[in-house]
C-alpha cells in the first residue's frame, strides 16, 4: 500500500514533539527567570520626577543628616517625605532663582503640594515599619542601596518577599552600631562589634521574624 | 428504534458466530469513516453541544462576577462545585476500573467496551477537572496549589487534603489520556490504512503516529498498554480514596468519617457501571454492535452493579452505625435531619436508587432486559449524585454549633453549570463515537482468532 | 443598600457632591464614567454612586499597587502630625440633647475611629453602637452641603440676606410669629442664646419637640416632689432591682454609666450579685440579662405598679396572691421590703407620669432614694410652648417664622403628617438639619446643619456635668451649627461656633481662661459640673397619687385587646442614624433582624392570626392603617405589638430611604388596634437562618444559678490531651475572657469590630443569602418555653484555637499560626476554596463573596489604613486586633521592653467590661485573673482546639420561693 507520508514526515513529528517539550522547558524556566531580572524589579532605573534631586548632592555632597528630611524615621512606620517648606528652609537662600526649583517654590506660593513619584515599594498588604528597623540597628542602606551616591534616586534592592525574608532569617549582618545608623559611608571594619554581639545588644533573638504576622494584617 | 421486546441470553458468546476480522474490522472503521453522521447522532449531538456553550457562558460569567452568583453561603461555604467534581470523578473512575482493573485480570468480556469506558473516563475526568479550578474564590491563582517558582520562597501547605486533591486529580487526567491514546493507537492506524486518500488518511495518518504494526510496535505498545492499566488501576483507587479524604480529613461533623476513603471508591464503581450500561445499551443497537456487545456483557456488567450497590449499601449502614456508636451530639443531630427530618427526602432518595432499587437485579431475568437496566442505571446516576448532596452540603448546614445552622439554596448558576458539564461529557462521547473506533479492534482480533474456553 | 429614592429632585445628589463647581471637573478627569453618567440626566441622581465606587476601587487598586505611584508630602506638616502616627482628641457625641463623652482617634488629620472618654461619667471609657458608627455618619456622601431656598439650591449669602429683611420685620413686632423649635436641649451656650432670642423677641415662642422625650419621667416627679427631677441610678449599691419595662441599659441617658455598674454586681466570683427582676410587655436588655422576667401586658403593668405600692407600703404581711394578681408578687414584695434602702424600683421613660409618681413613692417607702439612686433638678429651662399649641397656631396661621433647628418633626412627630401641611401656611421657614430631610424638604429654606465634627459646641450628661465639643476636621461640607444660626438671629456680625462657644464660656470660667478651657477639652469634660443631689421631700398631697386605678377594685380589667408599644430602634434610635450602613445591617439585640423595622409579636398572636415571620398584616389604630411584615418573637407579652421607631424614612438619603415602615404618627394614637393578615409575604433580613428555640448545650454555654455556684465545686476543666507539638512559645501570648454575665447584648462591640476592621456591609439581599460579615457576633439563645423563654448572649469570635482545625486545611498556607498564640490570616495568599470555614467548629471565619469593600457606601478616607481592605474571594475573620498588637509590639520592641497593654476594639466599647484581653505569658495580666475564675470554660472543648477565647459560664440568682415560675 502506498505511503501516505514522505520519510521526512518522521524528522517532522520527532522534532515537533521534541520542540513542545522545549518549550515547556523554557516557558518554565522565563516563568522562574522573569521575576528576577531587574526590568521586571524596576532596579537600577531612576524615573523622572518633578524635580531632578540629587541624593548625591545632599547627602555625599552636603552631609545632610537623613532625618532631616525623612522627619519621622525614627517615630513612625513612615520616613516621611520632606514638606515643601522643609526645602524652602535652605532653598528660600541657596540657588533662589534656579530653574530646576521652580515647582518647588511655586508649590510654596500656590500652596500645593509636589507630587513625587514612589521609587522604594512593597505592596499595600506589607505592612512595612521604618521606627523598628531604625531601632534595631538596620541601617538605610539595606533597603535602599548607596543612597548617597545615587544622582538621581533609583531603586536599588529588589524588595521582595525573598529579600526581606533572608535578612529575617539572618538579620545579623545587616546591623550596626548606633552611631552609624544614618552614615551612609559606613563599612563593616576590624573593630565593629560581631553580628553575634550586635544581635545581643538589639535583642533582635527575642521574637521569630519570619511570623507572617509580622508584616501581614 | 425500539430496544424493548429485545431478550438476550446471558450464556451468549462474547463475540457473535458469525464475525471474522475482515467484517468486524470493516464495520468498526466504517462507523468512523463515515461520510455523513447518522440522523440520530445530530439529534444527540445538537443539544449536547448547546448545553456546552451553556457551560462556557456560565463559566464567563462566574470569573466575572465571583462564585457570589452560586448558591453558596455561611455556614454552606462548599456546594455545587464540590458535590459535582466528586460525582463526575466517580463516573470517570468506574469506567478506569472497567478498562483497567479487568484487562488485568483478563476479563475477556471486557475487551469489546473498554473503548466506550475509556471514552466515558477521559470526558467525566474532563468535567470534573474543570470544577475545582471554578470553586476557587480567586480561581486564577489556582497554580498557588503547586508549587511553582517564585520570589516569595512560599511552598504549598501539604497537611491540606485537598492539596492532595488537586495533585491526585492532576495525575488522573494526565494519565488517563495516555492510557485512552496508547490503546488507540493501533485502530487508528487501521482507520487510517481503510481511509481513501485525502485529509482524512492525513489526520488519521497523523494521529496514528506511524504505527504500522511492525513486531517491534506491537511489543512496545503492549508493554505501554499493560503498564498504563497496572498504573491506572491504583491511580483510579487513590484518586478517588483522596477526594474521600477531602472529608474525612476534615473535623467537620458528618465528614470526619474513616470510612470515607473506600466508601467513596464503592461509588465510584457503581455509578461507573451504570453509566457504561447507560451509553451501550443503546450504542449496540444504533450502531448494530449486537455480535460484539451480547448479553453476556449486559449480563455481567448487571451483576457488577448488583455487587457495588450492596458494597454501598454497606456503607451506608456504617455511616448511621459511626454516628450512632460515636454519639457526637452533632453527628446524631445530623443523622436525625438525615433520616426524618427536612433532609429525608434527599437521604432515602439515595438509598432508593443506589440501594433498594438495584435490588431488583438479583432477578436473571432483569438482568438482562435492557429498558429496566437503563432505568435502574439512570437512578443510580441520580442517586449517586443525591448522595453527594447529602454528604457535601446537608454535613455542612448542620455544624455542631447550632447557632450557625443554616440552608442552601442552588441558583441558577449552579444548575446552568451541572447542565453544562453533562453537555461536555456528552459531546465528548458523542464525538468520539463519531470519530474514532467504538471497540478496541486489535484486542477484537486476538479475541476472534483465540476464542476463550466456554466456561458451562 | 435601598434603592435611590425616585422623588428626590434630580439636582440633589450632584450639588451634594460638594458645592463648589470644580469638584466635578475634576472628578470627571479622575472617573471616565462620571462623564457618562452626567451626559444622561436621569443618571445624574447615580453621579455620587459611581464617584464613591471609584473611590473605593482606587483604594482597593493600592492592593497591587503599581510601580511609581503617587507620593504627595504636605507643603507645611501642620503641628503635632507624624506621618502615619494617630492622634487623639477628647469630645461627645450627644443624643436626644445629652453628652456620652468620646475619644477621636485621627490618622493624618482624619477621623476615624471613636473610643469612650475614660474621664467621662456617663462613659467611663466605653462607648454604645452609635457612637461607634459615627465615622461613617461624618463621611456620609448623602449630608446636606448646600443652602437651598424652596426646594432649589441657593447660597449661604441669599439666606443670610433673606434673614436681614426678616430679622427687621420681626424687630419690629417684638418677633411676633416667630417660633423656634428644637430638640431637648442642655448645651448651656445654646439655651443661654435661645434665651437672649426670647429677651430680644418677647413675642417670639420656644418650642421643643423630642421624639424619645422623658417628660414623662419629669412630670412624675412633679406630681410627688413639685418639681421636674431628673433620676440618677447607682445600680452598683442595689442587691434588688426591679424595672418596668426598663430602657436603662437601651435609652436612658446614663445607660453606659449604669451598664458597668449593673455589671459590677454580676459575677459571683468578683463579688455578691445582686438580684434583677423585670416586669415588661416587650424584652428589653436589662430582662433578658434579669434573674426573673415576668412577662405582663402594658395594662397589666400599671396595676401592678399600683398593687405593689399599695403592697410595699402596707405594713401588715403582704397580701395573699388573689384574683388577677400574678402569683409571684408575694415573694417579689417579701424580697422587697426585706432589702430595705438597698432596692431601686425603675420605670421605663414611656411609662405615664402617674407610674413614674408612683414608683417614686415605693422608693420612697423603701428608703432607697439618695442609698441606690439620687435626684437632680431636671436640666434646662422649660420650653416656653408645646408642640400641639404650635401646630394650631401654625393652622391659625399665626405662625410668620419658623425656626427649626437639628429636628424633624415632619418625620418623627406623631402629628407629622399634619405638620407637613402645616408648613404650607408659614411664609418664613429655616430647618437647619443634617440631611434635606422630610422636614427641610417643605420648608422655605434649608441650611445644612454642620456635623458635631465640624463645628464648636458644648452639652451636659445625664449627671449635668458639662463636655465642650470641638471639632475633629475642617468642614467636608458648607455648614453651620446650630449656635451660628441662632447668633445670626440676634445680631448682624455673625460669629463662628468657636467664638459663640468660646465667649460663653470666657464669662463663666474662673480662673485662667485659656488653661482652663484647654484643660476642659483635654480631658472632655468640665471639673465638677456634675448636679448636686436636689433636696426635695414628697408633698403630703402627692402620698395617694392619681393612678390609673386603685387597688380596692381588685378585678383589673384583664388585658385581651391588643395592644400596640413603641420602643426606639436599638440601632437607629428614632430614625436620625437611618442613613447609616453599619447600624442598619446591625442585628437588633433579641429578634436579630436587620435591614427594616417588622413588628413585634408574640408567639400566642402569631397562632391566633396564623401568622408567621415575614407575612405582611394590616395594623389598624382608629382610622390610621399601615402594612408592615412581622416577626415572631418569644418573650413577647401574648397581646402586645411592638412597633420599632426609626425606620420608614423618605428623606434620610440614599441608604436609609425606603427602609422598614415608620410608625411615629402612630405614637399619640389611643384607639383600638386591629390587626388583618394580608396575603402578602416578604422576606425578613435576620442574621439567625434558623427559626429553633434550644437551650444551648453545655458544650456551648455554660449557665447555672447561684446556689448551685456557691455549692457545686468549679470543676476544672483537664487539659486535652494531643499528639500534636504544640506552637513555639513567643514573648507574649494573646488570649482573651468573655464574661457571659457582664454581656448585655448592646452591640456596640460588633460596631466597633466592624469599624476598626474595615468590615464592609453586605446589604438586606445578601444578609438573606447568608453571607453577614461580622467577624465578631453576638449569638442568642432563647431557652424554654416560647411564651417566656430565658435568653442567653454569647459574643462569638475567632477562639485563636492553639490546635486550630483550620490551619492544616488550608491548602496554600493563607492560615497559620504565630508564635505569640495568634491564628493569623493571610488575606493576599488566600485563593478562597474556604476549606478553613466548613472545618472551623465556631464558624467565626466570614467570606468575600461578593466585592464587597468596593460597594461600600462611604469614601476611600475613611477606611482604617492600618487593616488591609480584604477582596472578592478571599476568607477573613477576627484577628484580635492584630494591628492594635503590632503597634504595642513595635513600642515595646523598640526600646526591648515586656510588651504593655493591648485593648482590642471589642474590649475598648463594651459598656460592662465583658471583654478582657491580654497577654497570658504576664502573670499580672488581667486575662489570667479572668481565666483562673471558676467560671472560666472553653466552647466546645470537646473538639480539643484549645482556644485562646474562652467564656465565664453565666450565672443567675433566681429567688429560691419563685423555683420554676418563671425564668
Amino acid at each position: 500500500m502506498a505511503a501516505i507520508f514522505r520519510p521526512s514526515a518522521n524528522l517532522m513529528a520527532t522534532s515537533v514533539l521534541l520542540l513542545g517539550w522545549f518549550v515547556l522547558l523554557g516557558l518554565l524556566a522565563l516563568w522562574w527567570y522573569w521575576p528576577r531580572t531587574d526590568y521586571a524589579q524596576h532596579l537600577g532605573a531612576a524615573m523622572p520626577q518633578p524635580v531632578p534631586f540629587s541624593h548625591e548632592h545632599h547627602v555625599a555632597g552636603l552631609g545632610i543628616d537623613c532625618r532631616f528630611c525623612h522627619s519621622s524615621v525614627e517615630q513612625s512606620a513612615n520616613a516621611g517625605l520632606p514638606a515643601t517648606h522643609v526645602c524652602m528652609t535652605c532653598h528660600s537662600q541657596v540657588w533662589t532663582n534656579a530653574a530646576l526649583l521652580a515647582p518647588v517654590r511655586e508649590s510654596l506660593a500656590r500652596n500645593e503640594p509636589i507630587t513625587w513619584r514612589r521609587v522604594a515599594d512593597v505592596p499595600d498588604y506589607v505592612y512595612f515599619n521604618h521606627r523598628i528597623h531604625i531601632a534595631k540597628g538596620v541601617g538605610c542602606q539595606s533597603c535602599h542601596g548607596p543612597i548617597a551616591g545615587m544622582a538621581l534616586t533609583y531603586k536599588a534592592q529588589p524588595l521582595t518577599m525573598e529579600f526581606c525574608l533572608s535578612c529575617h532569617r539572618n538579620p545579623g549582618p545587616q546591623l550596626r552600631p548606633r552611631s552609624a545608623l544614618f552614615d551612609t559611608e559606613w563599612q563593616r571594619g576590624r573593630d565593629t562589634p560581631s553580628p553575634a554581639q550586635l544581635l545581643q545588644q538589639y535583642h533582635v533573638p527575642d521574637r521569630d521574624l519570619t511570623d507572617c504576622s509580622l508584616c501581614h494584617r | 428504534m425500539s430496544i424493548a421486546g429485545e431478550t438476550l441470553r446471558a450464556d451468549a458468546p462474547v463475540i457473535g458466530p458469525n464475525l471474522n476480522l475482515e467484517s468486524m474490522t470493516d464495520r468498526i472503521c466504517r462507523i468512523a469513516l463515515r461520510e455523513r453522521a447518522f440522523a440520530w447522532w445530530w439529534i444527540a449531538f445538537i443539544p449536547s453541544a448547546a448545553l456546552t456553550l451553556l457551560l462556557i457562558v456560565a463559566i464567563g460569567y462566574l470569573f466575572y462576577a465571583g462564585i457570589g452568583i452560586w448558591g453558596v453561603n455561611w455556614p454552606v461555604m462548599w456546594g455545587f462545585a464540590i458535590l459535582c467534581y466528586v460525582w463526575w470523578i466517580a463516573i470517570a473512575s468506574g469506567g478506569t476500573i472497567i478498562s483497567a482493573l479487568f484487562f488485568l485480570v483478563h476479563a475477556e468480556w471486557r475487551t469489546s467496551i473498554n473503548r466506550i469506558a475509556e471514552s466515558m473516563m477521559l470526558f467525566g475526568a474532563a468535567a470534573a477537572g474543570i470544577y475545582p479550578v471554578l470553586h476557587l474564590g480567586r480561581p486564577w491563582l489556582f497554580y498557588w496549589l503547586f508549587f511553582y517558582p517564585n520570589t516569595m520562597t512560599l511552598w504549598p501547605q501539604f497537611r491540606s487534603p485537598l492539596l492532595w486533591d488537586f495533585w491526585a486529580l492532576f495525575t488522573y487526567v494526565f494519565a488517563s489520556v495516555l492510557f485512552w491514546y496508547a490503546g488507540l493507537l493501533p485502530d487508528l492506524a487501521s482507520v487510517r490504512d481503510r481511509a481513501e486518500k485525502g485529509l482524512k488518511q492525513r489526520i488519521y495518518g497523523i494521529f496514528a503516529m506511524g504505527f504500522r504494526g511492525s513486531s517491534g510496535q506491537w511489543r512496545h505498545l503492549r508493554a505501554l498498554y499493560g503498564v498504563m492499566a497496572a498504573i491506572m488501576t491504583p491511580v483510579v483507587v487513590s484518586i478517588h480514596s483522596i477526594v474521600g479524604l477531602d472529608f474525612a480529613g476534615a473535623a467537620t461533623t458528618g465528614w470526619h468519617v474513616t470510612q470515607f476513603p473506600p466508601f467513596f471508591v464503592c461509588g465510584a464503581l457503581l455509578s461507573g457501571f451504570a453509566i457504561v450500561l447507560l451509553l451501550i445499551i443503546p450504542l449496540r443497537k444504533l450502531l448494530n454492535l449486537e455480535d460484539m456487545v451480547t448479553g453476556r456483557h449486559i449480563g455481567v456488567l448487571a451483576k457488577l452493579l448488583l455487587t457495588s450497590s450492596l458494597l454501598l449499601a454497606y456503607a451506608y449502614l456504617m455511616d448511621a452505625f459511626s454516628a450512632c456508636y460515636g454519639g457526637n451530639g452533632g453527628d446524631l443531630a445530623l443523622l436525625a435531619a438525615r433520616l426524618h427530618g427536612e433532609y429525608a427526602p434527599v437521604y432515602w432518595g439515595a438509598v432508593l436508587f443506589n440501594v433498594l432499587l438495584p435490588q431488583l437485579l438479583w432477578s436473571r431475568k432483569l438482568r438482562l432486559h435492557t429498558p429496566t437496566l437503563m432505568l435502574l442505571s439512570l437512578g443510580v446516576v441520580i442517586g449517586m449524585w443525591l448522595e453527594r448532596y447529602l454528604i457535601v452540603v446537608t454535613s455542612l448546614s448542620r455544624p455542631t454549633l447550632v447557632s450557625a445552622w443554616g440552608a442552601f439554596h442552588p441558583t441558577f448558576w449552579d444548575w446552568a453549570t451541572l447542565a453544562g458539564t453533562v453537555g461536555l461529557f456528552l459531546s465528548g462521547i458523542l464525538l468520539s463515537v463519531r470519530f474514532v473506533p467504538v471497540v478496541a479492534m486489535h484486542e477484537m482480533r486476538a479475541l476472534i482468532l483465540f476464542p476463550p474456553a466456554r466456561s458451562e | 443598600m435601598s434603592p435611590l429614592n425616585n422623588r428626590t429632585p434630580l439636582w440633589r445628589s450632584l450639588e451634594e457632591a460638594g458645592g463648589d463647581p470644580g469638584l466635578l471637573a475634576r472628578a470627571t478627569q479622575e472617573f471616565p464614567m462620571l462623564a457618562r453618567a452626567l451626559a444622561d440626566p436621569v443618571n445624574r441622581r447615580e453621579v455620587l454612586k459611581l464617584m464613591a465606587a471609584c473611590i473605593a476601587w482606587s483604594g482597593l487598586a493600592g492592593c497591587d499597587s503599581k510601580f511609581g505611584d503617587a507620593l504627595v508630602p504636605p507643603v507645611r506638616m501642620p503641628p503635632n502630625v507624624v506621618p502615619g502616627r494617630p492622634n487623639f482628641f477628647a469630645t461627645a457625641q450627644v443624643l436626644g440633647g445629652y453628652a456620652q463623652g468620646i475619644v477621636v482617634e485621627h490618622v493624618m488629620g482624619r477621623p476615624l475611629k471613636v473610643a469612650g472618654n475614660p474621664h467621662h461619667p456617663a462613659s467611663l471609657g466605653a462607648t454604645d453602637a452609635y457612637a461607634q458608627a459615627l465615622p461613617l455618619d461624618f463621611y456620609d456622601p448623602d449630608r446636606a452641603a448646600q443652602v437651598c431656598f424652596k426646594g432649589n439650591p441657593s447660597y449661604r449669602a441669599a439666606f443670610d440676606a433673606a434673614l436681614a429683611t426678616e430679622r427687621a420685620r420681626l424687630k419690629a413686632s417684638d418677633g411676633a410669629g416667630l417660633k423656634i423649635l428644637t430638640g431637648n436641649i442642655t448645651s448651656p451656650c445654646l439655651l443661654d442664646q435661645i434665651e437672649s432670642l426670647l429677651r430680644a423677641y418677647p413675642e417670639a415662642t420656644w418650642v421643643s419637640w423630642e421624639p424619645l422625650s422623658r417628660t414623662n419621667a419629669q412630670n412624675g416627679t412633679r406630681q410627688i416632689y413639685g418639681t421636674p427631677l431628673d433620676t440618677i441610678a447607682h445600680l452598683d449599691r442595689a442587691d434588688i432591682v426591679l424595672a418596668f419595662d426598663a430602657d436603662l441599659l437601651s435609652t436612658d441617658p446614663g445607660r453606659l454609666r449604669y451598664a458597668r455598674d449593673l455589671a459590677s454586681r454580676r459575677n459571683p466570683a468578683r463579688g455578691q450579685m445582686n438580684r434583677i427582676y423585670a416586669v415588661e410587655s416587650t424584652p428589653t436588655l436589662l430582662g433578658s440579662v434579669a434573674d426573673h422576667r415576668f412577662i405582663a401586658e402594658p395594662s397589666d403593668v400599671e396595676h401592678i405598679v399600683a398593687w405593689l405600692l399599695d403592697a410595699v407600703r402596707s405594713q401588715s404581711s403582704p397580701p395573699a396572691p388573689a384574683g388577677t394578681r400574678p402569683p409571684w408578687m408575694a415573694a417579689l414584695i417579701e424580697d422587697l421590703k426585706g432589702a430595705r434602702g438597698k432596692v431601686l424600683i425603675h420605670a421605663g421613660a414611656q411609662h405615664s407620669a402617674a407610674v413614674h409618681a408612683q414608683v417614686h413613692l415605693m422608693n420612697e417607702s423603701l428608703l432607697a432614694r439618695n442609698a441606690t439612686y439620687t435626684l437632680i433638678d431636671a436640666q434646662g429651662p422649660a420650653p416656653t410652648s408645646s408642640p400641639e399649641q404650635l401646630l394650631l397656631d401654625m393652622h391659625a396661621g399665626k405662625v410668620t417664622h419658623l425656626l427649626m433647628l437639628d429636628t424633624n418633626p415632619a418625620y418623627s412627630a406623631p402629628f407629622s403628617w399634619d405638620f407637613a401641611a402645616a408648613l404650607k401656611s408659614v411664609p418664613f421657614s429655616v430647618s437647619l438639619a443634617r440631611h434635606l430631610d422630610e422636614t427641610a424638604q417643605k420648608t422655605t429654606w434649608f441650611v445644612p446643619l454642620a456635623h458635631s465634627w465640624e463645628s464648636w459646641g458644648d452639652a451636659r450628661a445625664y449627671d449635668a456635668s458639662v463636655s465642650i465639643l470641638q471639632p475633629q476636621s475642617l468642614p467636608l461640607y458648607d455648614g453651620l451649627s446650630a449656635a451660628e444660626v441662632v447668633d445670626r438671629y440676634l445680631q448682624t456680625q455673625s460669629r463662628s461656633s468657636e467664638a459663640i462657644v468660646k465667649d460663653f464660656w470666657r464669662a463663666r470660667l474662673s480662673g485662667d481662661f485659656a488653661q482652663a478651657f484647654d484643660a476642659a477639652l483635654a480631658k472632655g469634660v468640665l471639673a465638677d459640673t456634675a448636679a448636686r443631689p436636689a433636696t426635695v421631700e414628697p408633698r403630703p398631697a402627692a402620698v395617694h397619687p392619681s393612678g390609673p386605678e386603685k387597688s380596692d377594685n381588685p378585678e383589673a380589667p384583664h388585658a385581651t385587646a391588643i395592644s400596640l408599644v413603641f420602643r426606639a430602634d436599638p440601632s437607629l434610635w428614632d430614625g436620625r442614624f437611618a442613613n447609616n450602613p453599619w447600624l442598619q445591617e446591625l442585628p437588633r439585640p433579641l429578634a436579630k433582624d436587620v435591614w427594616g423595622n417588622p413588628l413585634r409579636i408574640s408567639p400566642a398572636l402569631a397562632e391566633q392570626h396564623h401568622l408567621e415571620t415575614g407575612d405582611v398584616v394590616l395594623l389598624k389604630v382608629g382610622e390610621a392603617s399601615v402594612t408592615s411584615p412581622v416577626i415572631v418573637l418569644p418573650g413577647q407579652a401574648p397581646h402586645t405589638i411592638t412597633a420599632l421607631l426609626g425606620s420608614g424614612r423618605s428623606g434620610a438619603g440614599r441608604v436609609g430611604d425606603q427602609v422598614g415602615v415608620n410608625f411615629h404618627p402612630f405614637t399619640s394614637l389611643a384607639d383600638a388596634v386591629r390587626l388583618e393578615k394580608t396575603a402578602a409575604h416578604t422576606d425578613v433580613a435576620t442574621t439567625v437562618h434558623h427559626n429553633l428555640l434550644t437551650a444551648p448545650s453545655e458544650q456551648v454555654l455554660r449557665h447555672q444559678d447561684l446556689s448551685e455556684f456557691l455549692s457545686g465545686q468549679p470543676e476544672a476543666s483537664p487539659p486535652a490531651a494531643t499528639l500534636y507539638e504544640t506552637h513555639p512559645q513567643g514573648p507574649a501570648q494573646w488570649a482573651m475572657s468573655i464574661d457571659l454575665n457582664a454581656c448585655i447584648g448592646c452591640n456596640a462591640c460588633v460596631v466597633a469590630c466592624q469599624a476598626e476592621n474595615n468590615i464592609p456591609v453586605v446589604g438586606k439581599a445578601q444578609v438573606l443569602r447568608e453571607r453577614e460579615m461580622h467577624w465578631l457576633r453576638i449569638d442568642r439563645y432563647l431557652a424554654g418555653d416560647a411564651s417566656a423563654p430565658e435568653s442567653f448572649f454569647q459574643p462569638v469570635l475567632c477562639m485563636h484555637c492553639e490546635q486550630a482545625p483550620c490551619e492544616n486545611v488550608c491548602p496554600v498556607g493563607a492560615t497559620v499560626h504565630d508564635a505569640e498564640g495568634l491564628n493569623v490570616m493571610v488575606y493576599n495568599r488566600c485563593v478562597g476554596t474556604r476549606f478553613c470555614s466548613n472545618n472551623c467548629p465556631y464558624k467565626v471565619r466570614r467570606f468575600n463573596f461578593d466585592s464587597f469593600a468596593r460597594e461600600q457606601h462611604r469614601p476611600r478616607e475613611s477606611w482604617n489604613p492600618e487593616v488591609t481592605v480584604r477582596a472578592r474571594g478571599v476568607m477573613e475573620k477576627c484577628s484580635y486586633c492584630i494591628q492594635r498588637i503590632a503597634a504595642a509590639r513595635i513600642e515595646a520592641d523598640r526600646d526591648s521592653k515586656p510588651i504593655g497593654k493591648v485593648t482590642t476594639a471589642c474590649e475598648a466599647a463594651c459598656p460592662t467590661r465583658a471583654f478582657t484581653f491580654g497577654n497570658l505569658a504576664d502573670p499580672e495580666s488581667a486575662v489570667l485573673a479572668r481565666k483562673r475564675s471558676p467560671l472560666d470554660f472553653a466552647m466546645l472543648s470537646d473538639e480539643a482546639t484549645k482556644p485562646r477565647t474562652t467564656y465565664e459560664a453565666k450565672v443567675r440568682n433566681p429567688n429560691p420561693k419563685l423555683k420554676g415560675l418563671s425564668a
